[in-house]
């Protein structure tokens, strides 16, 4: 009976229940798509890496402290030698001695341009081994053969438009060498996004690692007479610890983890767009509930009056969320099954090819219909709750709208606490001496002003649109008047609908505000401390010998200072040990830098001491003249004096542990350095700095990975990363809005609905349908605006609140983009000038005798 | 030409601009066609005098509420003319009979005349403000004292009794001067204490400010307040009655439900 009656009402009202339904589709499409793309996803490079690996693969162990290809590290290799001992080893078919590098650039002549991915996908140079289940296979030309041939990959060959007798050309650690495309091979699975480039065995050996006899690894294939642990066990034993072996377990373990990490961020981007999308449908599915129940007052008054209980009345309401969750969920994970698509075809455009028959787990329904109908029900609590309470007498009275106010005084109450707790602890965050101290109150104290915000929501509506409509009778007459007056007859709900709009840009407002001063603190940093006039840094690999060389004859230019890092294991004078990076820089270093001084001396560096930022002393108790035994892996050990302890709030100089390139000579040779990760250089005195620029780019002409920046260019290079992030934001923003649109939407069609018959009396007494509309259209900018006016509020409080917080670890510096702001302000308006369309077109076109007849 | 000379022939009231403040010719109003065709009106002429309170009376499903809403510029006509004052509004756009509405024409629903946003004064000033134009103070103080109102006037409707919220409709109607106003049962919500107030300020504002009033009221009682009471059976005009009472009202009325249930 009772289901009956709730179905019957969601039929009779699917017109008013589509745009709830359309925020619960949204949200369950984006948890649906996630699910399924990364499902879809791990399984295709799950057959690939389990197709291509090998039984057991050898290579050399990464040296203490970190990973070699991280910190464009110089190659190692397994020897020849030791090839020859595993192939005579029982148990194994053969044995392949492979070569690839992955700190070589692709380059080509033609163009003088870098081939390949310039995003996070690696270029992979290497020797061409088929071995027995090979990934890739050639489909045109032949397999490289001879010092001069070389072989690319298909998607590279084509994005590039490089073809079979074109030249190449690679710029690797040992340097420069020229080839000629002798074939073309594709990839017989899917194409991870990276590019890929093979020489036959001695020209890899020989142009990579600098000599013959060694490789990168070697792959084993059993005869199948051991599983591939045994033979771990036993080829681990014939090389001992300098090498590691691998079972074919293993290696797509590790493949996977390298290929996880950029889906994992892709997850969680995309889980981050369905909560936003949940947290604002929320807000709708409340919205549109409150108002069926507020129509339907009269209607449930009639059903207590028979004798319904209020927990049927309850019930019922629930039911019927219950029924719109199960709908629009099963209509979302339908969706979501598009978005992953869609997300495939994206991948494929940045050069991955993931398998378009979708892998769909059992965790996909599951999630989908969980998200979905807990949302919607949780949603519907509070108007069923409403519900319930109706009175029997409601049926009997005319106006069948139940009265607010009585619990306003609570809920200002309890919506002060509320915020006020929420703003004391962003001020005691803001104030914190301690990081993880600050970031908790931060936490909290967000969650909490939001909270706050949302339950005062319809008081600050009171307040906030007199002011905001004040103006609105002066400017637009009557109409605006009317407006005003609308937006304001029904608190709670003006309060719900803007609260959906002031999510989003509370959100995105606060993250802009960090952004900007992340931004602005980087620019702060580098004026204060950098001296240097030019950043020399590299896209792919390192900066290598001959690099440095060409920079330094450039002329106009005093001198070049460089920086390579070396992963180490320090021991402290307590015993603890840490992994860290040990950062060498040339001696000109206190030169082009001022470094930030805590105690101790800047010359102490020079004279074979070590810098550790204020913090890492602190917490180790270390103060100057301590000494940090310092140990590179393979028995290459130093023990250096902290000369200088930097003070914090620097990004350069933070975590960074500097010595001079001459102190760590001493313990590893100059050739078991790795390469630069930056060099910086140092106009002459009396040079023209701008000339010098246009010359030092000149002299790394040859070498088009390598880019040569002013200090200004550094800045926008830095500016350009954070933009990745802020696309990110305004992602984000473009979906809250979204939503957004969905609930004013909402809010105005039942408004106009509810209103009928005022609306009908107005067209009677001469308002003209362009009155009208435009009646409808400022209520909803009025709307809009209050909802933006209260996010950007809030994120402000949150971003500047994040700023104190982080002011010791970096971003020091607070920077508003006012200009961001406006034009988000503007844009809420045009959101609400939007979302007013449909119902001011609809109200418009009402005839007026039926709507002075109605009700 | 011709095209041209003949509406402006036509659009001139047959009365006369002093004699009617409204006319209709042959309005004939339908719904529906074919074997469900409802006559509403059937081919009505009438004529409403200047300066006169008019009642409009039937037995439901008249026709008498059609009328007065074709007459008023709310409904459409199947066929005829109508004219209000000198314009003919049968045939304009909605854009035409808005502004016609707002400047020429009041209305008193028998519910729902307020917006519940605005209070009292607000109101009975909205038709100026939407037309953009400024109360005349001295009138409307008139108006608000002729309907008693001047100590409520900064009330919302809710704050308003039944009676009060129908004096404040008839002041909106008054205050802006209209041509001619029409009232649809604007009593037929009120007790008979209320009602007889409002009928009273109607009477009055025709006496006293020389108002042209329409009403449409199944109440005899009501129709006695009128000058002259037009009859309403089955879409056309049966009868029609000057200086009524709501005794000989009521006899006529009688006659109507006699000849229905014999």
């Amino acid at each position: 009976m009772l289901l009956k009656t709730s179905l019957r009402s969601l039929l009779a009202h699917k017109g008013r229940m589509v745009l709830s339904l359309i925020a619960i589709v949204l949200s369950v499409a984006f948890v649906s798509g996630t699910l399924v793309f990364s499902d879809t996803a791990t399984s295709t490079f799950d057959k690939l890496f389990a197709s291509t690996a090998s039984d057991v693969q050898v290579s050399p162990a990464p040296p203490k402290g970190g990973n070699a290809a991280d910190t464009g590290g110089k190659t190692l290799t397994v020897p020849a030698t030791t090839l020859a001992q595993l192939t005579a080893q029982p148990g194994v078919k053969s044995a392949e001695g492979s070569v690839s590098v992955q700190s070589a650039t692709l380059v080509n002549p033609k163009t003088n341009k870098a081939v390949g991915p310039t995003g996070g996908a690696p270029t992979i140079v290497g020797a061409w081994v088929p071995g027995p289940h090979p990934a890739m296979t050639v489909t045109s030309g032949s397999a490289p053969s001879g010092p001069r041939q070389m072989m690319i990959d298909a998607d590279t060959a084509k994005h590039a438009n490089l073809h079979l007798g074109d030249p190449i050309r690679i710029i690797g650690d040992q340097g420069t060498f020229d080839f000629t495309i002798s074939g073309i091979a594709t990839f017989t699975g899917t194409n991870p996004g990276a590019a890929l480039a093979f020489t036959d065995v001695p020209t890899a050996q020989q142009d990579l690692l600098g000599s013959t006899g060694g490789y990168t690894s070697i792959d084993l294939y059993g005869d199948g007479s051991k599983t591939d642990d045994q033979l771990k066990a036993e080829v681990g034993a014939v090389v001992g610890s300098d090498y590691q072996a691998k079972t074919a377990a293993e290696q797509k373990a590790d493949n996977q983890k390298g290929i996880g990490s950029f889906l994992d961020f892709m997850k969680y981007v995309m889980l981050g767009f369905a909560g936003i999308s949940l947290l604002v449908g929320a807000f709708l599915i409340i919205n549109t509930f409150s108002m069926l129940v507020a129509q339907r007052t009269r209607e449930i008054g009639l059903l207590r009056a028979l004798g319904g209980s209020r927990k049927q009345v309850n019930r019922s309401v629930l039911i019927e969320a219950l029924l719109l969750g199960v709908i629009g969920s099963t209509l979302g994970m339908a969706a979501g099954l598009g978005i992953a698509l869609l997300l495939i075809q994206l991948m494929k455009l940045a050069g991955m090819n993931l398998s378009t028959s979708l892998d769909i787990s059992a965790s996909v329904p599951i999630a989908s219909y969980l998200v979905g109908i807990v949302i919607t029900v949780l949603a519907a609590w509070i108007p069923a709750r409403r519900a319930g309470k109706v009175s029997p007498m409601a049926a009997l009275s005319d106006h069948g709208t139940p009265s607010e106010g009585a619990s306003n005084k609570i809920r200002m109450a309890l919506g002060l606490l509320v915020t006020l707790g929420g703003g004391a602890l962003l001020a005691a965050g803001a104030t914190a001496k301690q990081l993880a101290a600050g970031g908790s109150d931060l936490g909290l104290g967000l969650v909490l002003t939001l909270i706050g915000f949302v339950i005062l929501g319809p008081l600050l509506a009171g307040v906030v649109i007199r002011l905001l409509g004040a103006v609105l009778p002066a400017l637009f007459g009557p109409a605006g008047r009317l407006a005003q007056r609308n937006a304001l007859r029904n608190p709670r709900r003006t309060g719900a609908t803007a609260a959906a709009l002031m999510i989003g840009l509370a959100l995105v407002t606060g993250a802009s505000v960090v952004t900007n001063s992340m931004v602005s603190s980087t620019s702060a940093q580098i004026d204060k401390s950098v001296g240097a006039d030019y950043i020399i840094t590299v896209n792919h690999g390192g900066l290598t010998a001959p690099m440095i060389a060409a920079a330094k004859g450039t002329a106009g230019l005093a001198h070049v200072t460089e920086q390579r890092e070396l992963p180490a294991t320090f021991t402290l004078p307590g015993g603890k040990s840490v992994d860290q990076l040990v950062s060498a820089v040339s001696p000109t270093f206190a030169q082009d830098f001022s470094l930030p001084v805590s105690s101790g001396s800047v010359n102490g560096l020079a004279a074979g001491g070590i810098t550790v930022d204020a913090n890492f002393a602190k917490d180790n108790s270390l103060k100057v003249g301590d000494r940090i035994g310092i140990d590179y892996g393979k028995g290459r050990t130093q023990s250096l004096p902290i000369a200088l302890v930097t003070s914090t709030g620097n990004q350069i100089f933070d975590r960074h542990f500097f010595a001079t390139i001459d102190t760590v000579d001493q313990a590893v040779p100059a050739d078991q350095q790795p390469t630069d990760v930056v060099v910086f250089g140092k106009a002459a005195a009396g040079a023209d700095v701008e000339k010098t620029l246009t010359a030092l780019q000149d002299s790394l002409n040859a070498y088009p990975q390598v880019s040569v920046q002013d200090q200004a260019g550094y800045k926008k290079l830095v500016q350009k990363s954070v933009d990745t992030l802020l696309y990110l934001v305004y992602g984000l923003l473009g979906l809250a809005i979204m939503v957004a649109v969905l609930g004013v939407v909402n809010t105005l069609a039942l408004s106009v609905v509810e209103r009928t018959r005022e609306i009908g009396l107005l067209r009677a007494i001469g308002l003209s349908r362009r009155q009208l509309r435009r009646m409808i259209r400022l209520e909803s900018v009025v709307i809009a605006l209050f909802g933006a006016i209260l996010g950007t509020g809030l994120g402000l409080s949150w971003g500047i609140t994040t700023q104190r917080v982080l002011r010791n670890s970096g971003l020091n510096v607070l920077s508003v983009p006012v200009g961001t702001i406006v034009v988000v302000l503007l844009l809420s308006a045009v959101v609400g000038l939007l979302a007013a369309l449909l119902p001011a077109f609809r109200a418009a076109r009402m005839n007026v005798l039926a709507a002075i007849a109605s009700g | 030409m011709t095209t041209a000379s003949t509406a402006v022939q036509a659009s001139e009231n047959p009365g006369g601009p002093s004699a009617s403040a409204a006319a209709a010719r042959q309005v004939t109003k339908a719904y529906g066609s074919g074997e469900t065709r409802v006559t509403a009106l059937d081919a009505v002429d009438v004529d409403i005098q200047r300066g006169r309170f008019t009642a409009i009376m039937g037995p439901s499903g008249s026709g008498k509420s059609t009328l007065m809403h074709c007459l008023a510029g709310l409904d459409t006509v199947s066929e005829g003319r109508i004219w209000i004052g000198d314009t003919e509004i049968t045939g304009l756009r909605d854009k035409q009979l808005t502004r016609l509405r707002r400047d020429k024409i009041g209305f008193i629903f028998q519910a729902f005349n307020l917006l519940p946003t605005l209070n009292a004064l607000e109101n009975i000033t909205l038709p100026m403000d939407i037309a953009g134009r400024k109360a005349d103070p001295a009138w409307l103080q008139q108006v608000v004292e002729t309907v008693g109102l001047a100590d409520r006037l900064k009330h919302r409707p809710t704050q308003l009794s039944g009676g009060q919220q129908q004096r404040v409709a008839v002041a909106r109607a008054l205050a802006a001067r209209p041509e001619i106003i029409f009232g649809d049962e604007p009593t037929g919500n009120l007790d008979s204490r209320s009602g007889a107030e409002v009928l009273t300020f109607l009477r009055r504002s025709v006496d006293e400010l020389a108002q042209t009033i329409v009403m449409v009221t199944h109440d005899p009682v009501a129709a006695s307040y009128a000058d002259r009471v037009l009859f309403l059976a089955d879409g056309v005009i049966v009868d029609e009655m000057h200086g009524p009472t709501a005794d000989s009202v009521l006899e006529r009325m009688r006659r109507f439900d006699g000849k229905r249930t014999s």
